[in-house]
């Protein structure tokens, strides 16, 4: 089968499935929402230290947001024996990754898109010029993030102790991902010119290519059945 | 490959084993007794004696897990997946205690236990990667793709340790450490060897560990499975009307 | 087995004569005396001596190595000249080891070399904690393996199965 219709199609199925359902995203922008009220809580935090604090916070909801939404991803292939069939069908398997890599990216971004103006309402943020830069550093760090999690999330999908097991692998893993993605946005969101945080944008990038091209391989050993 | 890979460790392991006693021995000797204490750390110096070859050592096991790993997604081989769990077991035991003297070491020299220092970060990092990997093992029900997707993961999380200790390192030199200094130790000829000397045992006893754990994961299994056809043959022979002879208690 | 056991015993035997060889080492370093000690005895061979430097007495040139001060105890202070390396640790209410000998003609205890009063624990408490599980760790796969074998060469597995017969009727 055509390496770019098999992820033409599969991030389509996936779409159109979450178009249908809206579960998958609405589940995840209420869990962000209540992470949001739980850190507000947590912290009791004057104008300088929200500043100081909240790229951190930011990425925190983000990424447990996303690892709910990589869970859902193939968990959802359970029913209806999906996941067989993926196993078994003549499609490139590494076609197969991106295409629920693209599902996932997309998903994780919708949800981003949508709490971002949130995160600036309630913390009294300052980002209009900032948007296209802050747009490039979600979408590089979710990308970072999706390789992986999607990578691990058919690993976790069929064994016990699944919902907690997604976490436990991918969170070491992201480490530089979440330190990259806190840094550089904390810098655009003070206004920083570019060049003090460039090197984040870099180090992401760098390990968007690396994960990737890994997944993409490895992927061949984990859809084998 | 099973029956010349255990028939070489059999072999090999006595030899290695006692070269690593022996270096180990050797080692303490001369790290406690022999050599002198440091100019600005004093006594304290000598945990450098254990602490530093277990850190290596450490590193050396996750190298083996890792070639181990290619290996097996390569050729298939089941007592190349008993090595692997075995390498992943111990590395992740030196690992933690790496960490732990080491945070003992810290405590008298930087009056800390505990910086957000690069390395000191990667590998607690490295810790939680081989604490992932054996959970993996342990939840996985199926063997066949319990090896393969252990594999996976200890060679993505092997190509992303490098990444981690960039980022960490990036991340310090823009937030300043705390006002202490990190002074190092002042190496001279008299503590490089002991340092040598011990690094080497512990390299040598990390490969007497994997020849053994190999070999009793291996042997684990074997017992298993023929324990499990043995159940198997009784049900059939029942059915058949003739009992074997040579039966063990199931 | 009983190789096994021999092999640990003789590990364990050589591991006890290393520490108390360490021990042994140590100790010269743990006898010191107290600035009391010195006033009554004024020994003229080189000790160690452990005590507070006072405070409101340290004076000299700590960059080129010469200090005076005076090291006080439970009860008498003692009267120190430092000549040596420049010290690193001198500071005025801090409890140092220092080491010289006592000079009867200035009345006073001549040191050539200051040193922080050593903690032990630390280097105790590191090695066990570094050697002993990984100790236990190995001698309880060796016991496994050796356990393992025996239960395979006693359980015949590896005697030629006998074919069943199926009944083809």
């Amino acid at each position: 089968m055509p390496f770019f219709n098999v992820i033409r199609w599969v991030a389509w199925k996936d779409l159109i499935s979450e178009v249908r359902s809206r579960e998958t995203i609405s589940s995840m922008f209420f869990f962000a929402l209540i992470v949001i009220l739980v850190f507000s809580f947590s912290f009791s935090m004057d104008q300088a230290a929200a500043r100081e604090l909240i790229a951190g916070i930011i990425w925190v909801a983000f990424a447990f947001t996303g690892i709910i939404g990589l869970g859902k991803s193939f968990s959802a292939e359970l029913q209806n024996d999906c996941l067989e069939h993926l196993q078994i069908s003549p499609a490139s398997k590494g076609a197969i990754y991106l295409g629920k890599l693209a599902a996932n990216l997309l998903f994780m971004l919708i949800v981003e898109v949508i709490l971002f103006p949130m995160f600036v309402i309630f913390f009294n943020l300052d980002v209009v010029e900032e948007l296209p830069l802050l747009l490039l550093i979600f979408v590089l760090a979710t990308l970072g993030l999706s390789t992986v999690g999607t990578l691990f999330s058919a690993m976790t999908v069929q064994i016990r102790a699944r919902e907690v097991m997604l976490p436990i692998l991918l969170l070491p893993l992201a480490v530089p991902v979440m330190i990259a993605a806190v840094e550089a946005t904390r810098g655009a969101l003070h206004g920083d010119p570019l060049s003090l945080y460039g090197n984040w944008l870099q180090l992401l990038a760098v390990f968007d290519i690396v994960f990737t091209v890994l997944s993409f391989w490895a992927f061949e050993w984990i859809l084998d059945s | 490959m099973i029956g010349s890979m255990i028939k070489w460790m059999q072999r090999y392991e006595g030899w290695v084993g006692a070269g690593g006693g022996l270096c180990i021995l050797a080692g303490l000797y001369l790290g406690l007794v022999v050599s002198p204490p440091d100019y600005y750390q004093g006594e304290v110096v000598r945990i450098m004696y254990v602490h530093v070859p277990l850190v290596q050592t450490a590193m050396l096991a996750y190298a083996t897990l890792f070639v181990g790993s290619l290996w097996y997604l390569w050729k298939r081989d089941p007592i190349v997946d008993n090595l692997c769990h075995a390498a992943a077991g111990i590395s992740a035991f030196l690992t933690a205690l790496g960490l732990i003297t080491g945070s003992i070491w810290a405590k008298p020299t930087w009056n800390t236990w505990w910086t957000w220092d690069a390395r000191l970060v990667s590998f607690a990092v490295m810790f939680l990667i081989l604490a992932g990997y054996l959970m993996l093992r342990t939840f996985i029900d199926d063997p066949e793709r319990e090896a393969r997707y252990a594999a996976v993961f200890a060679i993505v999380g092997f190509v992303d340790l490098p990444i981690v200790h960039f980022s960490v390192e990036w991340w310090r030199t823009l937030h300043q450490p705390l006002s202490f200094s990190m002074r190092g130790v002042s190496m001279s000829k008299d503590m490089l060897i002991p340092l040598g000397v011990m690094t080497v045992g512990f390299s040598l006893m990390f490969f007497y560990m994997v020849m053994i754990r190999t070999q009793m994961l291996y042997l684990d299994h074997l017992l298993a499975a023929k324990k499990g056809r043995l159940l198997s043959r009784v049900h059939l022979s029942s059915d058949v009307g003739s009992s074997p002879s040579s039966l063990s208690t199931p | 087995m009983t190789g096994l056991y021999l092999r640990w015993s003789a590990i364990v035997i050589a591991a006890v004569v290393i520490a108390a060889l360490t021990f042994q080492d140590f100790e010269q370093h743990l006898t010191s005396l107290t600035p009391e000690d010195v006033v009554s005895l004024q020994p003229t061979r080189v000790v160690r001596v452990i005590g507070l430097v006072k405070g409101g007495t340290l004076r000299g040139d700590l960059e080129s190595g010469h200090a005076n001060f005076e090291l006080a105890g439970q009860q008498d202070t003692l009267p120190v000249q430092y000549d040596g390396p420049p010290p690193e640790n001198l500071r005025e209410l801090k409890t140092l080891v220092v080491i010289g000998a006592w000079d009867p003609a200035s009345g006073t205890f001549l040191a050539h070399d200051l040193a922080l009063v050593t903690n032990y624990g630390y280097v105790v408490g590191a090695y066990l904690i570094g050697l002993l599980p990984l100790a236990l760790f190995l001698l309880g796969m060796e016991r496994k393996v050796a356990l393992l074998y025996r239960e395979i060469k006693e359980s015949k597995l590896y005697e030629p199965e006998t074919p069943h017969h199926v009944d083809t009727r």
